[in-house]
């Protein structure tokens, strides 16, 4: 390790990260304990920062308004999928942009980082447009297919490759008579998981957050994805909001379960050794 | 046995699907998902061959895809529910069904609502394009303990804009609030005192009333209360705005006939018998939101959407249970002969409330909705108002620099 | 005799078909890129480009969407005419740009020694821990930042005020915060000066944490033997991290930039929930090009001019890359092989 880690005092590493963390973490304990109050208590002021005592209220009323472990398992199955499917179709786009030199791929790199930069709120009809005239209304087909090849996954990814893999590695895998595929599958992929550790995160949490394509290509409530049921049941005036802090609560306990799945496969690359020197 | 059991409920299946030929979806925004899990059930009793089913989305959301849907022409329901706030630009975009016409006959429905929301559903040709469901007649809100701890009767206080700021004056002895924001104020003015034939800010024939008299007085009566002091620079819906009405810190505050629900539910709820309510000052009538039902030209089953159109807004039943269940007052006039609107208010120290709202609701005036509110809303009311409130702009600089705005947008 | 010729007859055939397989070798091998690339190019084709086109063209229409796509009516250049002449376009440009300084710069400042700190001096569960909380703000769903940012913000009884209430009555650095309880209530999201750095502190403490994990990455591909070799060179920490680490990471600093400047340059949601969706708050103290673009199209109903907006607002975001790209993408997209 190097010498950072000794000269620095343990105690002092921690403190740093512990300011860290009190900044940061204090969100998701506030809304643990706003869904254990009623929302008279919620609306308090100041508002109340300890636990209260309704609980198995809030939850019993949650599961009123919403058949909220229906559409839990419709984030999950929806960002799951996608999350698959991005990690496997961007990696092999990335792939492409990196291992190979043709011609226009810069151009199509281009338009690719391009198209990152228009703004997402006004292509929502003319997607909705596309969606509808591909018969893939009302699907959760169409919430996590669109996005299984995008371009931050695939830049993410191919500037991960350039710091990791060596041309001389592809020359020595070719010279030993693999196959593209093969070489992407085999020799690659290995190499690269942290990177897809990272985009596996990001993806999971973009799917799972996301409420704009699921509000206008979904209307069966059956189908509803939990972020659009969360949301569903919210009105300025007259929302459970008891209720709702508990949803939202449970809504970010998969995000950090599977942050810490994929974190650790990230770091995982560490003890691994990189190839790289 | 069993298979007697299974043809009948073979038949049964059979007849059903036959019976529900017509399924109708109504789309709209919570609350009225707690009034509709009451009324469908009432309402198949009578029409067991229409099924009806809802989708809910959040207000903005709810907007923002019916308006993806009625651009597109797909995905609607076969109702759908327009707020207040929207029905000007929908009604006359061509999107909903015009039902005057004669296969749904609105207009012979026409004398049994409240008129100014009944005319706020009508499309520039004059005819019927979205039903009124509920309105929200306006008045003023008030702490009885305060005004007494002040001396003073209810009528002193609403005679005019000067009485209420004078009522002010004597509150901030008591370190009291007037009012939670002084821009309420403002918006009242110009909602309530728009001349016959004009619109809220363009005349008849589309030329700006942004910088007329109406307007500059209603700036210039809410700067008068925020540069005194007397508001509490609260906005609505926040924590502190819910401690104002909880503490007794702010003493008035304009609203529609719905805040009453709000306040004694979870608001406030131990502030009962503390609060009255009385006609907004200065004599002026109007309304704070307000809900339309509307039938999508792409909807599918029309004739179906248009009975359970007619049972929600039409039938007495229905529009009283909407009150009971989610605290939406009736636009449907003959509901007000119901005992319920004479009962004295417990939360309001024994005053008829009620009686109150709906002779308000009869005496607002129509404003016809033009083009552009949508845009002058924002310029004016959420813009050049608070540059004049918080940043101290001059107010006929306000007014000018959003008139210009507003005129550039609005060819 | 008859077994030369054959053999010749079969040494052309022989060569032919080696030609026409080292032809087909040649296809399949210019042909290979592109089947790596082909579910990006597909997936464009069908989601992306259709989106994109109709927005171009709609930014040459006038329409009201609730008129349906037959309500279009061709208006030339009006839309940009009006756009670049629009007072409140300039000014949400102008906020977006001071936003998009105030917030991503400090994002990776503290996003890039937080990240060397966790890869080189923790282990274990540790690390683990840190990370995961520190990109908790990066997953809180928007409800919950709008509700948690407006009791903090609150002026009257809000927890930041109190905060700089207690510190001016602490004893020694009480002198500095001397001003504060003349300034009460000291509105966050209710004036003009002081909004803007009220968004930005909301803006940087959602994505630090997600900056912080990208880094991570980054500074695992660092290996140690480089850090020995520099240690037997006799760098000493700083050096390692600023001679050894950083150098290492520089395609992802560049990628993180490149996000940052086309997200930033982006935003949307977090000032349209802290000034509540009222068209950008006091003075349009709030309203960021996004913002801007989405009150004309979505709650103005004028379509064919947002779409004119935000073809500006690519161009601007496209300025601000292309600047970006030509002075980093030598080095921030070659990596140093």
């Amino acid at each position: 390790m190097p010498a950072l880690t000794r000269s620095l005092p343990a105690v002092s590493k921690h403190a740093v990260m512990i300011v860290g963390v009190l900044v940061t973490i204090f969100p998701f304990v506030w809304v643990a304990m706003m869904g254990t109050h009623t929302r008279s208590e919620i609306y308090s002021s100041p508002p109340p920062f300890y636990f209260g005592d309704n609980l198995i209220s809030n939850y019993e009323r949650l599961l009123e308004i919403m058949p909220f472990w229906l559409v839990l398992w419709n984030s999950l199955y929806v960002s799951v999928l996608g999350t698959i499917g991005a990690v496997f179709f961007c990696s092999m786009c990335a792939y492409g942009f990196f291992a190979y030199q043709f011609r226009g791929k810069n151009v199509i790199f281009g338009i690719m980082i391009a198209s990152m930069m228009v703004p997402p709120v006004l292509t929502l009809i003319p997607f909705f447009l596309t969606v509808r005239f591909l018969g893939i209304l009302d699907t959760h087909f169409a919430l996590w297919f669109p996005g299984v090849a995008n371009a931050f996954g695939i830049f993410l990814i191919r500037q991960y490759m350039t710091t990791s893999i060596t041309r001389d590695l592809l020359d020595a895998a070719k010279v030993d008579g693999a196959s593209d595929f093969r070489i992407y599958w085999s020799v690659v992929l290995p190499l690269i998981k942290p990177a897809l550790a990272t985009l596996a995160i990001v993806m999971f949490i973009g799917l799972w957050n996301n409420f704009l394509t699921p509000l206008i290509v979904l209307s069966t409530p059956e189908k509803y994805v939990l972020t659009l049921a969360l949301r569903s049941v919210q009105s300025l005036a007259n929302s459970p909001w008891g209720a709702i802090m508990l949803g939202t609560f449970l809504s970010m306990v998969p995000l950090l379960v599977a942050f810490l799945f994929f974190s650790k496969q990230m770091m995982a690359g560490l003890t691994a050794g990189a190839v790289k020197g | 046995m069993n298979k007697f059991i299974l043809t009948c409920l073979a038949s049964a299946a059979i007849s059903a699907s036959a019976a529900s030929a017509a399924e109708i979806r109504l789309d709209g925004f919570p609350d009225f998902n707690n009034h509709l899990d009451k009324v469908i059930p009432l309402f198949a009793e009578t029409n067991p061959d229409i099924s009806v089913t809802y989708q809910m989305n959040n207000h903005g959301d709810h907007h923002k895809k019916l308006t993806t849907n009625l651009a597109t022409g797909s995905g609607a329901g076969d109702i759908v529910i327009v707020d207040i706030g929207f029905i000007g630009s929908f009604i006359d975009a061509g999107g909903f069904e015009n039902l005057s016409d004669a296969t749904y006959g609105a207009d012979a429905l026409a004398d049994g609502f409240v008129d100014y929301a009944w005319s706020q559903g009508q499309g520039a040709d004059g005819n019927q394009y979205a039903i009124p469901i509920d309105i929200g007649p306006g008045v003023m809100y008030y702490r009885r303990d305060v005004l007494e701890a002040a001396g003073l009767e209810v009528e002193d206080v609403i005679t005019d804009w000067d009485s209420y700021i004078a009522y002010g004056e004597k509150l901030r002895e008591m370190d009291v609030y007037l009012i939670a924001d002084a821009a309420d104020v403002a918006s009242t003015i110009i909602r309530t005192t728009v001349q016959p034939g004009e619109g809220f800010f363009f005349d008849a024939e589309g030329n700006s009333l942004i910088t007329s008299e109406r307007f500059v007085k209603a700036f210039e009566t809410a700067k008068r209360i925020r540069d005194a002091g007397l508001d509490g620079q609260i906005g609505a819906w926040t924590n502190e705005w819910y401690d104002g009405f909880k503490d007794g810190s702010v003493a008035t505050q304009l609203s529609g006939a719905w805040l009453l629900g709000h306040l004694q539910n979870w608001m406030a709820p131990d502030t009962a018998g503390k609060w009255g309510v009385s006609n907004l000052p200065d004599g002026v009538y109007g309304s704070w939101g307000g809900s339309f039902l509307a039938i999508p030209r792409q909807a599918e089953n029309k004739e179906a959407a248009w009975a359970f159109v007619e049972y929600l807004t039409n039938n007495p039943e229905a529009q009283l249970a909407s009150l009971r269940n989610i605290g939406a007052f009736p636009v449907l006039k003959e509901t007000y002969a119901d005992p319920t609107f004479d009962e004295p208010i417990e939360f309001l120290a024994g005053q008829q409330a009620r009686r109150l709202f709906a002779e308000i609701a009869e005496q607002v005036t129509a404003v016809s909705p033009q083009k552009g509110d949508l845009i002058a809303e924002d310029v004016v009311i959420n813009g050049a108002l608070l540059e004049v409130l918080n940043d101290d702009k001059d107010v006929m600089a306000a007014l000018r620099d959003a008139e210009r705005l507003v005129m550039r947008r609005v060819r | 005799m008859t077994d030369v010729t054959s053999n010749s007859a079969a040494a052309a055939s022989l060569s032919a078909e080696r030609r026409a397989r080292r032809r087909k070798r040649a296809f399949r091998k210019a042909l290979m890129p592109w089947l790596f690339i082909s579910p990006y190019l597909v997936l464009f084709l069908v989601f992306t480009a259709f989106p994109l086109l109709f927005s171009v063209y709609l930014s040459f229409q006038e329409w009201n969407p609730v008129t349906g796509l037959s309500g279009m009516s061709f208006v030339g250049l009006a839309n940009y005419a009006q756009a670049i002449t629009d007072p409140w376009l300039w000014k949400s440009l102008y906020n977006t740009v001071w936003l998009a300084i105030a917030t991503g710069i400090p994002q990776h400042v503290i996003a890039i020694p937080i990240a060397y700190l966790l890869v080189t001096a923790f282990r274990g569960s540790f690390r683990h821990l840190y990370t995961a909380t520190m990109f908790i703000p990066f997953i809180t769903s928007t409800v919950a930042i709008s509700l948690i940012f407006y009791t903090i913000y609150s002026s009257n009884n809000g927890i930041l005020n109190q905060w700089l209430l207690g510190l001016s009555s602490v004893p020694v650095i009480g002198a500095l915060f001397a001003w504060v309880p003349d300034a009460m209530p000291i509105r966050w999201l209710g004036s003009s000066d002081l909004l803007k750095p009220a968004i930005a502190m909301v803006v940087i403490w959602k994505y630090t944490g997600f900056n912080i994990v990208i880094y991570s990455a980054g500074f695992l591909t660092v290996s140690k033997d480089l850090y020995d070799a520099a240690k037997v060179d006799g760098c000493n920490a700083w050096q390692q991290f600023w001679h050894v680490a950083l150098p290492m990471i520089r395609p992802f600093i560049f990628f993180a930039l490149t996000l940052t400047i086309i997200g930033n340059l982006q935003l949307f949601e977090e000032p349209f929930i802290l000034t509540a969706g009222d068209s950008g708050g006091v003075s349009q103290a709030g309203l960021t090009a996004s913002y801007y673009l989405y009150l004309v199209g979505w709650e103005w109903l004028e379509m064919g001019s947002a779409a004119a907006i935000s073809w500006i607002l690519f161009a601007f975001i496209a300025l601000a890359t292309s600047v970006h790209f030509y002075f980093n993408a030598r080095e921030g997209l070659e990596g140093h092989n």
